[in-house]
């Protein structure tokens, strides 16, 4: 598409004209994400080959305060990439180089334009394992990974992408390359960058590789699926696990409305009359992975489990796995517009927030089932909604205003792993509180002092 | 965008005043606005925008941007649907003649988007009338006019005639397994382009098969119209073939066999090897080269794995008579894609090259293939980068391996010597 004069013509002028794009169909793509309910448009996409044409970028947009809203793969739930103000989205998928995977250093360097499947496949080949599994692995970026901080099934053993980031290059909205970190495990020289543009959203500066840290792979996975009576009795089940010494790789969890759904979608054969379905799974020695599995399935016994049955094959395993899998689509199905949202409480808390998640979804009168991880409290409540339900949209707002209040006064959080965003950011002040808010506007500004980098999100 | 879009994006920052941006430029409609009417509402809202088609989409893969993906794709359909794009607007049309229709994205997507079904809609609108390409346009006419199908009189008669050339070789070889008999009447389809561009590969069916009827009266099946803005007509054609064609319809065309299904009802439709299959026929003799078993790769039909599901079938024929070898890449889309190849050649060479790679670095000798789209598209790239390898039609294979080709010591690629330059 010939980018034109103006904004777009002096893009043109940095990354040359066939990597701008302002015709409208491309700002509509542009004009929203994985969110349900947000778009706005852009005034012109660019998609830089290097990180000097991002640095090019940032200087334009700064010196003519043009917003810019950096975008990997557009995956996310937050609304982080909808470019609220308009301005620039800065596409990073044309940064798609894997640059490195060391055995001899356990980690792996990559562009940010890199997916994280990409990235894991080529580590697997070595005999590695990058641990960080968000859902929508195949299609993520690892830049857009960091910039949220993305967690996924593994996070109560393995830990979320945070704990795998050794180090980043990244773009500051002047124009400035910083390299934070670097290939070290310890390294105190400074404040933690690196953490802290782990999760900032794109709102303090434009990453634009990243290098992580490298497990060695476990030799064996195994897989078992338990029903209960209610999730409290599951919840209770996962704590008497965790306390009797095991560290379950995999820890998920289905309410009834998702089992019905699922079972009506897939017709996997789960159990009709259980209030939750608990599915385990533990990696590592052979030896290991049948002792973890048979202890807690002994341990699921002794909390009421109405039946526990561990997968003889692989083939079985992925069968259980598909009943976690298909949650969202199994939903998707009774209203194309959901609204998925990942409230957080500690574990023990879990049954209780689930609910007061139906007691809100009754007053409401929603439709809100509930799946998520049970090893770390992270729960994803999703409305489903015919989509010409309009009003239904605003209840589902109150509703999830409701639910993010809970989980605050539980000890949790707005958000487990998909991110502030637009979507939470009017949460932000009740979880952090006034003080915090003001420290991260302070912050904000002193990495991007004309405010161009991706306005009214985090910081803003 | 779209109707579930359209609710006012702000609410969610109502509550708070934490500062949440105000007043975001871009259209919302309001809720409930009626589209104009191109896309089935139902197809058009089941997508949730996930983004888990991206990695799927070979066009995606080739500009990493958003316009060029499924998701992206179904956002252009639907800012066309609500108004917010000019029906004409020049990407509306880049982008849907640019979508191959490959239908990879529906296999990996979550919420069961009929993504096909939405592009056939798609280019009703984009290509209708005089806006359809000029090629598109003439084989439209050559095909659905049962009068200007019969000018290919002389190769339709040579596609039903007795398999094979000689006689005696019509009796032999007798099936290893006898295949089971059918309970209803089967009926060849010989193919528009096809019968005129292969004809073997009917007559190798009928050696295969002999069970099969090959009806004289067959017109084309519709899947042309269908992919290139006119499925009206791509209906009405499919079910004049259902009404010619007694019983199952057994197809060697992997894209015909989705689009026959979709209209006649799967039961009605086999593609060949889903034929064999399931009628438990194992082929005869192997596949040889330089006297040794030949090494051969499949090209999926994307049609046939991605619309319809089959994909195991074509490969365990294809092991009984030669070792068989997946290419990394056998499920994607070869570029051929229909008219693609010849409506977007430079972007049809684009998609197939990798693949040409991948063929050289697996060494076969034979490229197979289920459609004859596909075909053409695989000989004329293994041609251009003069490859060893030699495409050629499931049915052909499975003929050559009952019985090498007359006049050869073993049924390899090429005249003499396959590995010469």
């Amino acid at each position: 598409m010939p980018a034109g004069t103006g904004l777009a013509g002096d893009l043109a002028s940095i990354v040359g004209k066939d990597h701008v794009r302002s015709d409208p169909g491309a700002l509509a793509a542009y004009a929203r994400d994985a969110t349900s309910l947000f778009h706005s448009r852009p005034q012109a996409v660019v998609l830089p080959g290097s990180t000097e044409e991002v640095a090019a970028v940032l200087r334009y947009a700064t010196a003519r305060g043009v917003p810019v809203v950096p975008r990997g793969a557009g995956s996310n739930l937050c609304a982080g990439t909808v470019p609220l103000t308009g301005g620039i989205v800065l596409v990073l998928t044309r940064l798609n180089q894997l640059l490195e995977v060391s055995s001899e250093e356990l980690l792996a360097r990559a562009q940010t334009g890199v997916s994280t499947a990409t990235l894991a496949d080529a580590a697997a080949e070595k005999g590695l394992l990058y641990a960080p599994d968000p859902g929508s692995r195949t299609v993520s970026t690892i830049g857009g990974n960091v910039a949220t901080c993305a967690g996924g099934l593994r996070g109560l053993k393995y830990g979320v992408t945070r704990n795998y980031v050794l180090g980043l290059e990244a773009v500051l909205p002047t124009g400035e390359v910083i390299r934070t970190g670097g290939r070290l495990w310890k390294d105190v020289a400074g404040y933690d960058l690196t953490r802290l543009l782990t999760g900032s959203e794109g709102t303090l500066a434009v990453i634009t590789e990243a290098t992580v840290a490298l497990l060695p792979a476990p030799a064996e996975t195994g897989t078992g699926v338990a029903y209960f009576d209610s999730l409290a009795a599951a919840s209770r089940a996962v704590a008497a696990v965790i306390a009797s010494g095991i560290v379950p790789a995999t820890l998920e969890f289905l309410d009834r409305k998702c089992i019905d759904a699922v079972e009506e979608f897939a017709g996997l054969g789960l159990r009709g009359d259980a209030g939750a379905l608990l599915l385990f799974g533990d990696d590592g020695s052979a030896a290991n992975v049948a002792g973890n599995l048979a202890g807690i399935g002994d341990v699921c016994h002794e909390n009421g489990a109405l039946e526990v049955t561990l997968a003889e094959s692989v083939a079985r395993a992925d069968a259980l796995l598909a009943a976690r899998r298909c949650s969202l689509p199994a939903l998707s199905r009774l209203g194309s517009l959901t609204i998925l949202e990942d409230a957080t409480v500690p574990r023990h808390r879990m049954a209780e927030m689930v609910d007061r998640i139906d007691a809100i979804a009754d007053r409401y009168d929603l439709r809100i089932a509930t799946f998520g991880h049970a090893g770390d409290g992270n729960l994803h409540p999703t409305c489903v909604l015919d989509p010409d339900d309009g009003e239904g949209a605003d209840r589902a707002h109150k509703a999830f205003a409701e639910i993010f209040a809970a989980a605050i006064r539980l000890d949790g959080t707005i958000t487990g792993e998909h991110g502030v965003g637009a979507a939470k950011l009017p949460y932000l002040a009740d979880r952090l509180g006034d003080d915090q808010v003001a420290l991260l506007r302070r912050i904000k500004k002193a990495f991007d002092p004309a405010g161009i980098l991706n306005p009214g999100k985090l910081g803003s | 965008m779209t109707d579930h879009d359209s609710v006012d994006h702000s609410s969610p920052c109502g509550s708070s005043g934490a500062g949440c941006a105000g007043g975001a430029p871009g259209p919302a409609p309001a809720a409930g606005t009626p589209g104009l009417g191109i896309f089935d509402k139902e197809l058009l809202d089941r997508c949730i925008s996930c983004g888990f088609c991206l990695p799927s989409c070979p066009t995606y893969a080739l500009t990493g941007e958003e316009t060029s993906s499924p998701r992206g794709r179904i956002t252009l359909m639907r800012a066309l649907e609500t108004g917010d794009l000019a029906p004409d607007d020049p990407t509306l049309t880049e982008e849907s003649s640019f979508c191959l229709g490959c239908r990879a994205c529906e296999t990996v997507c979550p919420a069961g988007v009929e993504y096909g079904q939405l592009l056939e809609q798609w280019r009703d609108h984009q290509w209708g009338g005089r806006d359809r390409p000029w090629i598109a346009r003439v084989l439209m006419m050559l095909v659905s006019r049962p009068g200007l199908l019969r000018l290919q009189g002389l190769v339709r008669r040579h596609a039903r005639g007795p398999g094979g050339k000689a006689g005696p070789r019509d009796a032999t070889p007798a099936p290893s397994h006898p295949p089971k008999a059918p309970e209803q009447p089967v009926s060849l389809m010989l193919g528009c382009v096809e019968r005129g561009l292969y004809p073997q590969v009917s007559r190798a069916v009928r050696r295969l098969c002999p069970e099969v009827d090959v009806p004289a009266s067959q017109g084309c099946c519709g899947a042309l119209h269908a992919h290139n803005g006119d499925s009206a007509t791509g209906e009405k054609l499919a079910r004049t073939l259902g009404g010619q064609l007694p019983g199952t319809i057994l197809t060697t065309a992997g894209g015909c066999a989705a689009h026959l299904a979709h209209h006649l009802g799967r039961d009605r439709v086999r593609e060949l090897s889903e034929y064999l299959d399931e009628r438990e026929h194992r082929p005869a003799g192997q596949v040889t080269v330089d006297g040794r078993r030949a090494r051969a790769a499949l090209q999926d039909s994307c049609h046939l794995r991605n619309g319809l599901g089959v994909t195991r079938p074509p490969r365990e024929l294809i092991a009984e008579v030669a070792d068989y070898v997946e290419l990394p890449g056998a499920g994607q889309c070869c570029g051929a894609a229909g008219t693609y190849a010849l409506l977007r050649p430079a972007d049809s060479r684009k998609v197939l090259d990798p693949k040409l790679t991948e063929v050289e670095t697996a060494d076969v000798d034979y490229v197979v293939a289920l459609n004859p789209g596909c075909l053409r598209q695989l000989e004329q790239g293994l041609r251009r980068v003069r490859s060893r390898a030699r495409a050629i039609h499931l049915a052909e294979f499975l003929a050559l391996a009952a019985e090498p080709e007359p006049g050869r010591p073993d049924s390899g690629p090429g005249a003499a010597d396959p590995r010469e330059p």
